[in-house]
């Protein structure tokens, strides 16, 4: 009987302890606190909504310019940006247009995007934009597989103050949203 | 012949007043437990169903109802049928011998009539105990029908922990009947009146504190609540006894376990706090002139200890974790019993020596 670890009687203290509960009885008291300063932490969500950060990463959308065009101009810079392939363009010229670019189809599957926002890092004319709409869940999961009409549809309702136009820009080049000092400036 | 239709129909009323009040307080335990669990743990309970939520047991009684009824395969179909009945109908029974207001007697018709109890039989206490412990057939013939591993076990479970429990909650028992000297449950009640000195948890020979201790304790246990709810340990046995239960059978089982904390609440208002009597000497109704109203104080203090009792059973269950099955056995047998066997040696010694003294 070498027993190597010698059991201590417990303290007077710890036996009192043990028979009234002591350590339950704190327990229910944390409980009850907890029941008297009711402060809960719940959001009734659909009847009030927390506030969403400013960096907030919702639902992308594809945006137009002042006067109304559209601002893509079909580079598929964003497809190739994309980590899980989530859009695909199909670019064409602007009839009549040969040195003008723009996105004749435009689709994206949003049943594959984890909103990492790539896709707007890579846009060098700025025409994606990610908005702050959530709740999108649907009965359906093709309504996710959204064309490029329903993409410039969410852009119109949560962007509904748009971008100006460039000054210095050619309107017949396709451009970027950087300063183009070797254009010339426009003709008054 | 029409003495014995009165009969029937006053007793018929009465049952049917408890069944209402019974049916009624599990409708409110429903939502209260499902409230006073959010609020300890700083949620807010069911919201959406009318105002805070009060409507909630409703919408739930109405989906229990319409949800399909599922008997599985290679279910003993007969059995199954019958468990949550048989599990059912032992709690409602219990609460035949109930007193919810003072020990009044008045005349219909040259019948006598108790308007607060069902039946006043002189061995209430037993009757109960003995219904209660039907109802374990109900959960283990439940969990042994549905032809399910984790219904079987849960069942087993059940089994042995009310009978290892029951013990406990019957040898606790003892001391009260002993000061009381009835198994009546009126005369129990009775015999604690003129203030709370008088309840039997205070009451001078013997206080049965550590009586009451193991009561609670035991009765947790036995109506397989946290922290002693193993039968239905959802880590491990799914929902235990009535994992294949659905719609109405399920309901059934839902009300036999609240219809069963509350009879046990009411045994032990009626038994350790004093029943229907105020812990003041009289009723205050009875002091400013309405002694004829003084049965809805009464009530009310009934009501209240029961309420108390079954907002220990929700507290409990915010506070505590389950404990270990080994434990459970080890915590009835070895030290709920010796505490309620020790309880019944000093009690009787107790009121041997006051009744020599008197």
């Amino acid at each position: 009987m070498a027993s190597t670890t010698t059991t201590s009687r417990p303290s007077l203290s710890e036996w009192f302890k043990t028979i009234t509960f002591y350590e339950i009885l704190v327990g229910m008291k944390a409980t009850l606190s907890h029941l008297l300063n009711y402060r809960p932490v719940t959001l009734q969500y659909p009847h009030e909504k927390r506030t969403l950060p400013d960096n907030y990463r919702g639902m992308l959308a594809l945006l137009r310019y002042d006067d109304g065009t559209e601002k893509c101009v079909g580079c598929d810079l964003c497809e190739a940006a994309c980590p899980s392939r989530v859009i695909r363009v199909v670019s064409a010229e602007v009839p009549g247009e040969p040195t003008k670019r723009y996105s004749k189809e435009y689709y994206m599957d949003m049943t594959r995007c984890l909103f990492c926002g790539m896709c707007v890092e890579a846009c060098p004319v700025d025409a994606l934009g990610m908005t702050r709409e959530f709740e999108w869940a649907v009965y359906d999961k093709r309504q996710l597989h959204l064309n490029k009409q329903q993409l410039l549809a969410i852009g119109d309702r949560s962007f509904p103050i748009r971008e100006k136009r460039l000054e210095l820009q050619h309107p017949n080049v396709a451009f970027f949203n950087v300063a183009f000092k070797h254009v010339p400036s426009k003709p008054d | 012949m029409t003495e014995f239709g009165l009969r029937l129909a006053i007793s018929l009323t009465q049952i049917a007043a408890v069944m209402g009040i019974v049916v009624i307080t599990v409708l409110i335990l429903t939502l209260a437990e499902r409230k006073v669990l959010g609020w300890m743990q700083d949620r807010m309970g069911p919201m959406e169903v009318g105002p805070y939520g009060i409507l909630q047991p409703f919408a739930d009684a109405i989906k229990l109802f319409f949800k399909e009824d599922i008997i599985p395969a290679g279910a003993n179909k007969f059995l199954f049928t019958m468990a949550p009945i048989l599990c059912l109908i032992p709690t409602f029974i219990g609460f035949a011998v109930i007193p919810w207001g003072p020990n009044w007697t008045f005349e219909i018709g040259g019948i006598s009539v108790k308007p607060f109890i069902i039946s006043d039989i002189n061995i209430g206490i037993l009757y109960i105990l003995a219904f209660a412990s039907l109802a374990a057939y109900g959960i283990i013939l439940g969990g042994w029908a549905s032809n399910s591993k984790y219904s079987l076990l849960g069942g087993l479970r059940s089994a042995a922990q009310i009978i290892s429990y029951e013990l406990n909650v019957g040898l606790s028992i003892v001391g009260v009947l002993l000061l009381a000297g009835s198994l009546s449950l009126v005369k129990i009640t009775d015999a604690q009146a003129g203030g709370f000195w008088n309840w039997f948890l205070f009451a001078l020979p013997a206080p049965q504190i550590f009586a009451f201790v193991v009561y609670v304790i035991s009765t947790v246990a036995e109506t397989n609540r946290v922290p002693f709810d193993l039968p239905e340990a959802e880590s491990e046995l799914v929902a235990g006894f009535f994992t294949e239960y659905s719609g109405l059978r399920f309901a059934f089982f839902f009300l036999a376990e609240y219809a069963n904390m509350m009879l046990v609440s009411c045994v032990a208002a009626a038994l350790f706090l004093g029943g229907w009597n105020a812990p003041y000497p009289g009723t205050i109704l009875a002091l400013v002139g309405l002694p004829s109203f003084a049965w809805v104080e009464n009530t009310m203090w009934f009501a209240v200890k029961t309420y108390s009792f079954l907002f220990l059973f929700f507290w409990l269950r915010a506070t505590l974790p389950r404990l270990r099955y080994d434990q459970l056995m080890r915590f009835g047998w070895k030290v709920m019993l010796p505490i309620a066997l020790g309880n019944i040696v000093v009690t009787s010694i107790a009121v041997f020596i006051y009744q020599q003294m008197k």
